[in-house]
C-alpha cells in the first residue's frame, strides 16, 4: 500500500472508528493537539450526517426528541457508513435500521414512519411525467377499454402501513399534539405520489390499492376488472373500475393510457 | 430595488471570464430567485444537489439557469482519493453538465474517503510529491470525461501532516501546473488555513500563478477554541475582506461569490454581502489591477 493510501486510509478510521493509528501523522501545535485537530473532523462527520437525517426525517425526529434522535443517528452511523455520492442517499437505510435493532425493534412504528417519510424524499425528486388530462378519456372507443393498460407517473409509490404514521407525522408537520401510535386490525395501503411538485397521499380501500397495484404492474384493464370480483358484484365492476382510472387520471396519476397490443408490439 | 450590479457603470469586464459577482444558489431561495430575478450577476450551483431525476430541484434549475450564467461546484469527485475515480458519478456529472452548460466545473483538492466510503467531507491531502503525481494523472482523466479543464479549489484544514514537504501553495500550483487545471481560490479557507497553520495569508496569494485563478469563493468561519473552523453559516468576516481585497489586488478581475451553506439568511441579507465585495472590488479593478 502506498503512503498516500495508508495515509487516507489511518485518516478515515480515525474519523469513523477513532482508530489512534492516525494520530502519528499528525503535527501537535500549542494551539491544538493532533487530537483535537482530528476530534474537529471526527464530530464534524457526524453532525453532517446527523443534519441530513434531521433534514430528511423530521417526523421521526420531532417524535422522538432532540436527545433520543441524536442517539439515534449516532448508533445509525456508527453501524452505516455512506457510500452514496450524494448525501442526499445517506438516510435510506434508516428504516431497516429501526426495523432489526433493539430497542428500536420493539417500537415497529418507528421503522414505518421512517419508512413513509423516505417514500416522500422518493416522490419529491422521481422522474418527471407529464400527466394526462381528463378530456383524453372521452376519445377512447368502447371495445379497446379492456385492453388498455395505465402509466402512473413515476414518482408513484403504495406504502402497506400497519400504523397510523401519516396521521401522525401530518400533525407533528403542523406543529401539533400527534394522534397516539395505534395499529390498525390489518395494513392499509397508502398511494404516494408527486403532483405540482409536491409529494401527496392518500390512502385506498383493498380493491382499489389491488387494482393500482396491477396497474403498477402492467395489468391490462380487462385484468383489473376480472380481479375486482374478489370485492364486487360483477355488474358493479364496471363502474367502480372506470371511478378508479377517473380518479386517478384527476389525482395526475397517469401519464398515459395505452393499448396493450401496442405497447407489447 | 436598486442594487450594485444594476447600476449603470457595471463593472469592468477586464476578460472574458469574468461573470461578476454571484452567489451560491440554495433551494431555500429557489422561488426568490425566480419571482424576483435579483441582481445577482451569476450562480453557482451545488452539483449533487441536482443529480437527481426529477421534481422540485431541477424544474427550479431549469427556470433560473434561463436568466443567470451558472457554473457548477461538486464536493464529491474525490479527486485526491487512492480509490478509483467514481465512473457512475462521473456520469451523473457529465448529464447534469450537458442540461446546465455551465461556464466551468470545479470541485476540491480533497479527498472525500476510500474503500468506497463517502465521509461528506473535504479531507486534506498530504503535500508530497506522490499526491501531487497522483491527483495530476486523476485531474487529467476527469478533464478528457468532461471534456474541459476543471477548477480545483483549496480546503481549509486544520491537521498538518508530517509526511507534507510543501506548503498548501506550492502543492496548489504544482498540482495545476502538473495537471494543467484551473483554480478556484477560496479566500476563507485561505485564512482560516492561516491561524491554524501559522503561515502569512499574503504568501499564499503571491505563490499562486495569476493565470489560473478563475473563481473566488468568500464565506464566514468560526472559532473552536484556538481553531479556526470553515463553518459557512456566518457573514464573511472583516480580516477575509481585507484579503479578498489583497487577492483582487493580485489577481485582478476574478469571478467573486458568497457561499453560504448553513444559518442560510434570507435573500437580501447575502445581496447585501454580494454589495461589500463589490464595493470592495469594483474600485481596485478600475484602478486597473492586472490585465
Amino acid at each position: 500500500m502506498s503512503d498516500l493510501a495508508q495515509l487516507q486510509g489511518a485518516f478515515q478510521a480515525y474519523i469513523t472508528q477513532h482508530d489512534p493509528a492516525m494520530l502519528e501523522h499528525v503535527v501537535s501545535t500549542p494551539a491544538a493537539t493532533a487530537e483535537q485537530r482530528l476530534e474537529i473532523y471526527a464530530e464534524a462527520y457526524r453532525l453532517r450526517l446527523l443534519e441530513t437525517l434531521e433534514t430528511d426525517f423530521p417526523g421521526l425526529h420531532g417524535l422522538l426528541g432532540d436527545v433520543q434522535f441524536e442517539q439515534l443517528g449516532r448508533a445509525y452511523i456508527d453501524a452505516c457508513a455512506s457510500q452514496h455520492a450524494s448525501i442526499r442517499w445517506y438516510g435510506g437505510r434508516l428504516s431497516d435500521f429501526l426495523r432489526d435493532r433493539s430497542p428500536y425493534r420493539e417500537q415497529p412504528a418507528l421503522a414505518e414512519l421512517a419508512r413513509f417519510e423516505w417514500a416522500q424524499g422518493e416522490v419529491f425528486d422521481a422522474a418527471d411525467a407529464t400527466p394526462m388530462g381528463i378530456a383524453a378519456l372521452q376519445g377512447i372507443a368502447a371495445q379497446d377499454w379492456a385492453e388498455l393498460s395505465v402509466q402512473v407517473h413515476p414518482s408513484t409509490r403504495l406504502l402497506n402501513l400497519s400504523w397510523n404514521v401519516p396521521v401522525v407525522w401530518q400533525a407533528l408537520d403542523a406543529d401539533e399534539a400527534p394522534p397516539p401510535l395505534s395499529a390498525a386490525e390489518r395494513p392499509v395501503a397508502w398511494l404516494m405520489w408527486r403532483r405540482e411538485l409536491r409529494p401527496h397521499w392518500r390512502s385506498l380501500q383493498p380493491d382499489e390499492a389491488w387494482a393500482l397495484q396491477q396497474a403498477l404492474a402492467g395489468g391490462s384493464f380487462g385484468v383489473i376488472c376480472e380481479g375486482l370480483q374478489t370485492w364486487l358484484e360483477v355488474e358493479q365492476i364496471p363502474l367502480r373500475a372506470a371511478g378508479f382510472i377517473k380518479q386517478w387520471v384527476s389525482d395526475e396519476l397517469v401519464v398515459e393510457l395505452r393499448l396493450s397490443s401496442k405497447a407489447a408490439s | 430595488m436598486q442594487r450594485g450590479s444594476a447600476k449603470p457603470e457595471r463593472k469592468q469586464r477586464v476578460n472574458e471570464h469574468f461573470l461578476g459577482f454571484g452567489l451560491g444558489l440554495r433551494p431555500d431561495h429557489h422561488q426568490t430567485v425566480v419571482d424576483q430575478r435579483p441582481p445577482v450577476d451569476w450562480f453557482e450551483i451545488l452539483s449533487e444537489n441536482y443529480m437527481v431525476a426529477g421534481g422540485k430541484p431541477l424544474h427550479f434549475l431549469d427556470r433560473i439557469r434561463a436568466d443567470y450564467p451558472m457554473v457548477m461546484h461538486g464536493v464529491s469527485l474525490s479527486i485526491g482519493s487512492t480509490q478509483a475515480l467514481d465512473r457512475n458519478y462521473l456520469h451523473d456529472l457529465r448529464a447534469l453538465a450537458v442540461r446546465v452548460q455551465p461556464r466551468w466545473i470545479s470541485d476540491h483538492l480533497c479527498f472525500t474517503g476510500v474503500q468506497r466510503q463517502n465521509l461528506h467531507d473535504l479531507l486534506p491531502m498530504p503535500y508530497t510529491e506522490e499526491a501531487i503525481a497522483h491527483v495530476a494523472d486523476r485531474v487529467a482523466q476527469v478533464q478528457d470525461y468532461l471534456g474541459q479543464q476543471i477548477l480545483l479549489e483549496n480546503v481549509s484544514s486544520y491537521v498538518t501532516y508530517r509526511d507534507s514537504a510543501l506548503t498548501e501553495w506550492e502543492f496548489l500550483t504544482q498540482v495545476a501546473d502538473r495537471a494543467d487545471c484551473l483554480i478556484l481560490l477560496d479566500i476563507n479557507n485561505i485564512f482560516v488555513s492561516s491561524r491554524n497553520h501559522a503561515f502569512d495569508p499574503m504568501e499564499y496569494l503571491l505563490g499562486i500563478p495569476i493565470r489560473r485563478v478563475r473563481q473566488f469563493h468568500l464565506a464566514g468561519h468560526t472559532y473552536q477554541g484556538e481553531i479556526a473552523v470553515d463553518t459557512h453559516d456566518q457573514p464573511v468576516l472583516d480580516e477575509v475582506w481585507n484579503l479578498f481585497a489583497e487577492a483582487v489586488r493580485r489577481f485582478g478581475a476574478v469571478s467573486t461569490m458568497i457561499e453560504r451553506d448553513d444559518n442560510i439568511p434570507e435573500l437580501p441579507e447575502l445581496l447585501a454581502e454580494l454589495d461589500t465585495a463589490r464595493r470592495i472590488a469594483e474600485p481596485l479593478l478600475a484602478g486597473g489591477a492586472r490585465e
